[in-house]
């Protein structure tokens, strides 16, 4: 098992590294494929009225002017030694960049991811146990209900209800606790949605099964059948759902950011996209893979612990098996 | 590992949940105004919040200071050498006085003295000889851009003792003064602009000698100001000396418009910077102050590619500036707060004339100029000749926020004369490799927003004398435009350069070379009835240096 663990984590780092390199090329092209670059955007700011001399100088400074397979080796030589170069539009180190930013986001994340998981649990607890005439079926609505507002429009209802209306927090103290706990609720509320759709089905799906039947014949409390049978099987899909949710997270976190005035990962991204700031934008999309190939690795990982029929066999034995 | 099932939303919760938005919504309409008024006497102290909707790019001084965004914070971090009002009316400011020859070719600029930076070093000769060369040249081997409206016809300059410098043009150069309180002509201390550009680029090394200094700031986030204790050399012409008012300002980035104005409604913040014109009115009345100050420089319109059919016909250029209904512009996008055109450039421009009467808004003018260019009306209204149709294709500038509004507008309008337009709109990025300049041959009109504090930087673009930017595809083809162009460029007394400018600027006005739209207004403020003493210079900024709060 433990050689088997070796090369399997061996293998998926090659992947992951495979991955990251793939997706830094292709940022790359896409955007070197689309016209301008932020450098000119300045300088053809008509307030600037530079002369052609002045412009071609300055682009050749930033090697703007080199055949654009140069550039891509020049920058993935640099990348591979973990130089991530400097912003064309800030001018700044990337990695200061990022690194101002991403404890914001993480934090942004971790706590939607927080309040997605409540709201998902209260909401599946709530269709096992609340009795119908208190709208069981109406807790049923609140998935589709939640996917379907916009996670803006929540933001802005928030924000007008609890910083204009109530006082609750101001939104120049974007970093304040309450300002971050309603940016991860607007964050939130889409993703416990999804969430919740997976865990209902699947409570429903697992409750019909005969192993629940033969517990409750045996006089088994609803509240131990719930926690001690049912939650561990419903959660298993949900560990994927989340892993998918990252993407989401960080996807929303340009919108939530933006209307919650809050800096982030999110907003950097967003005004690098604006301005086609390729080394920010290139090490952002290189983040996000290894983001996105940690969290799936994780939860390749932790299915094993929750459900004992997955098994991690080495390849000739998969086949032995299948066949 | 089974597939989990999920029920697709259905149309009733669907429904429900669109209500229930709605309900929430107009249940949080904004609450009443703060309509607190102050007391009328200037009162030290005080921190005041300003919401903006974009922190700018970098901060290296010479590449940032023009930014519409940045420029709030350097001038506040930085001095001038002049001020400049929102009438155009030089003052001095760190240059106590000056005197040039009879040519308008060498000034002298005498400095105020003790004035410091914050980091110690003094605002002597030495240190504006420094600014007045990396203004002129920058440094481009180090990144560092020029300031582009800079006159390019700078020499050098010399220093003839700590507080007098000497500066030297290849030509008359009347505006070199009034350029000296352009936003770009900031003074940064010398030991700042001797720094890599990547540490430029930090904002916290970036050192100034103005009533503020950086206290903190973030990327794309905010940056908080702090008085200057020591301060005591603000411009004369605003009738405050001393250290400012308010202990600090902060800047807090604020992307989206409806939040930056909710949170001054509610008292959470003091400014918001570019509301929609449309809600000014209704601030108002709810006791807001509101400020549409006009910056020097060119109106908002078109200048028309010459190269491009049938904009080669003077009749078609006579008929779009006719068929152009300004105070339709005006009552639709704007508000009474926005002026008609009355020349290419703004009328509080020093020299500039009333030429309205050239391009005054006349449907029937219009359709007999285009009838007689040969532009006959088919049956769906456009006109066409020889086959083709009189088109069209307006390009937004993605630089000012109302243009796409207004482009659809005239659209509508010179349809009514028989022309079929069509917009095409890009983001800034797109727009400055397609769009470009003006000139561009697949350009026929290109959309104007350009401040500049000195007629004399019009003589530079309208022909490609002199490097000029060639504004209407003419190159030297037109030898009156020249020969007035030259007249204001080298004019050696203001005299003789208002007289030059009046008569150029009919000529273009004229030959339909330009087609006017409405005056500009590029920076919008909504204010908090407490924060008082504002004030606006002549590009438009608004300065808290002499602001207190009642």
């Amino acid at each position: 098992m433990n050689r088997d663990y070796a090369t399997y984590a061996l293998r998926r780092v090659l992947q992951a590294i495979v991955v990251i390199l793939l997706a830094y090329v292709f940022t790359f092209v896409v955007i070197s494929v689309l016209p301008g670059d932020p450098v000119s955007a300045v300088l053809n700011n008509p307030q600037n009225a530079f002369t052609q001399d002045q412009i071609r100088d300055i682009i050749a400074y930033y090697g703007l002017d080199q055949p654009v397979y140069v550039q891509l080796w020049e920058s993935l030589s640099r990348f591979v030694t973990g130089d991530l170069g400097l912003s064309l539009r800030t001018h700044l180190p990337v990695s200061r960049m990022i690194g101002e930013v991403l404890p914001s986001t993480l934090a942004l994340a971790a706590a939607a991811l927080a309040v997605a998981l409540v709201l998902a649990l209260a909401i599946a607890l709530g269709t096992r146990y609340l009795p119908r005439r208190y709208g069981q079926g109406v807790l049923r609505a609140f998935p589709s209900l939640f996917l379907s507002m916009p996670n803006f429009v929540i933001g802005l209802v928030l924000i007008q209800v609890f910083a204009f209306q109530l006082g609750l927090f101001r939104v120049i103290d974007s970093e304040g606790s309450w300002a971050t706990f309603f940016a991860a609720v607007a964050l939130g509320i889409p993703v416990s949605a999804q969430v919740a759709e997976v865990l209902v089905a699947n409570l429903d799906h697992e409750s019909r099964q005969d192993y629940a039947f033969l517990a409750r014949s045996r006089g088994l409390g609803k509240t131990r059948l719930f926690l001690r049978h049912l939650l561990k099987p419903s959660a298993l899909p949900v560990v994927t759902v989340l892993a998918l949710v990252v993407g989401e997270l960080l996807g929303g976190a340009v919108i939530t950011e933006q209307i919650f005035g809050r800096t982030g990962i999110g907003s950097l991204v967003q005004r690098s996209v604006t301005a086609q700031d390729l080394p920010v934008l290139q090490a952002v999309v290189s983040l996000a893979a290894v983001a996105f190939v940690v969290v799936n690795l994780l939860a390749d990982l932790v299915y094993p612990l929750l459900d004992p029929r997955v098994r991690l066999l080495p390849e000739r034995r998969r086949a032995e098996v299948a066949a | 590992m089974q597939t989990p099932r999920v029920r697709p939303p259905g149309r009733i919760t669907r429904l429900i949940a669109g209500l229930a938005a709605v309900v929430v919504l107009a249940a949080c309409a904004p609450g009443t105004a703060n309509t607190g008024s102050g007391s009328g006497q200037p009162k030290p102290g005080g921190d005041i919040t300003f919401l903006i909707d974009s922190l700018g790019d970098t901060w290296i001084p010479n590449n940032s200071s023009i930014s519409s965004f940045q420029g709030h914070i350097w001038g506040h971090v930085t001095d001038k050498l002049v001020y400049v009002d929102d009438k155009g009316a030089v003052s001095p400011w760190i240059a106590e006085r000056w005197e040039q020859n009879a040519d308008a070719t060498e000034f002298t600029l005498h400095l105020k003295q003790g004035v410091t930076f914050s980091d110690g070093t003094p605002l002597d000769a030495a240190a504006v000889l420094a600014n007045l060369d990396i203004w002129a040249k920058g440094d481009t081997a180090r990144g560092i851009n020029p300031i582009g409206l800079f006159p390019k016809t700078y020499d050098h300059a010399q220093v003839v003792d700590p507080a007098t410098v000497k500066v030297f043009f290849r030509a008359p150069t009347l505006g070199f003064i009034p350029t000296l309180g352009y936003h770009g002509s900031i003074l940064i201390s010398p030991k700042t602009l001797a720094l890599p550009a990547d540490q430029q680029a930090d904002l916290s090394n970036d050192i100034g000698s103005g009533p503020f200094v950086v206290a903190s700031w973030k990327e794309g986030d905010s940056v908080v100001l702090k008085k200057r204790a020591d301060y005591n050399w603000g411009p004369p012409a605003l009738g405050h000396q001393g250290p400012a008012y308010l202990d600090s300002i902060t800047y807090k980035l604020v992307a989206e418009p409806s939040v930056r104005t909710a949170a001054v409604q509610s008292g959470q913040a003091d400014v918001a910077y570019n509301p929609s014109p449309q809600e000014l009115a209704s601030f108002k009345a709810q006791g807001f102050t509101t400020a549409t100050p006009r910056y020097l420089g060119f109106v908002n319109g078109y200048a028309i590619n010459t190269k491009v059919a049938p904009f080669d016909d003077i009749r078609v250029r006579q008929a779009l500036q006719h068929g152009i209904n300004r105070d339709e512009i005006i009552s639709t996008v704007y508000t009474p707060d926005w002026l008609p055109a009355k020349s290419f450039i703004q009328s509080n421009v020093p020299g500039v004339t009333d030429h309205s009467a050239d391009f005054a808004y006349d449907e029937a003018t219009a359709n007999r100029l285009l009838d007689e260019a040969g532009w006959v009306r088919g049956a769906d209204g456009v006109r066409a000749k020889d086959g083709k149709q009189l088109a069209l294709t307006l390009f937004p500038n993605p630089y000012l926020a109302t243009s796409k509004s207004i482009d659809e507008l005239v659209a509508q309008q010179l349809g009514r004369i028989g022309f079929k337009v069509t917009l095409q709109a890009f983001d800034v990025v797109t727009y400055s490799s397609r769009v470009d300049k003006p000139g561009n041959p697949n350009v026929p009109a290109y959309e104007i927003t350009r401040s500049f504090i000195d007629a004399g930087t019009v003589a530079g673009v309208l022909t490609d004398a002199n490097k000029g930017e060639n504004w209407f595809g003419l190159g030297q083809s037109d030898p009156e435009l020249v020969r007035l162009g030259a007249a204001v460029a080298g004019a050696k007394t203001v005299a003789d350069r208002d007289a030059a400018l009046d008569q150029l600027q009919g000529h273009v006005l004229r030959q339909g070379y330009f087609v006017p739209l409405t005056q500009i207004v590029q920076r919008i403020y909504l204010q908090s009835p407490k924060l008082q003493g504002v004030t606006y210079n002549g590009i438009a900024y608004a300065s808290y240096y002499t602001a207190w709060l009642g």
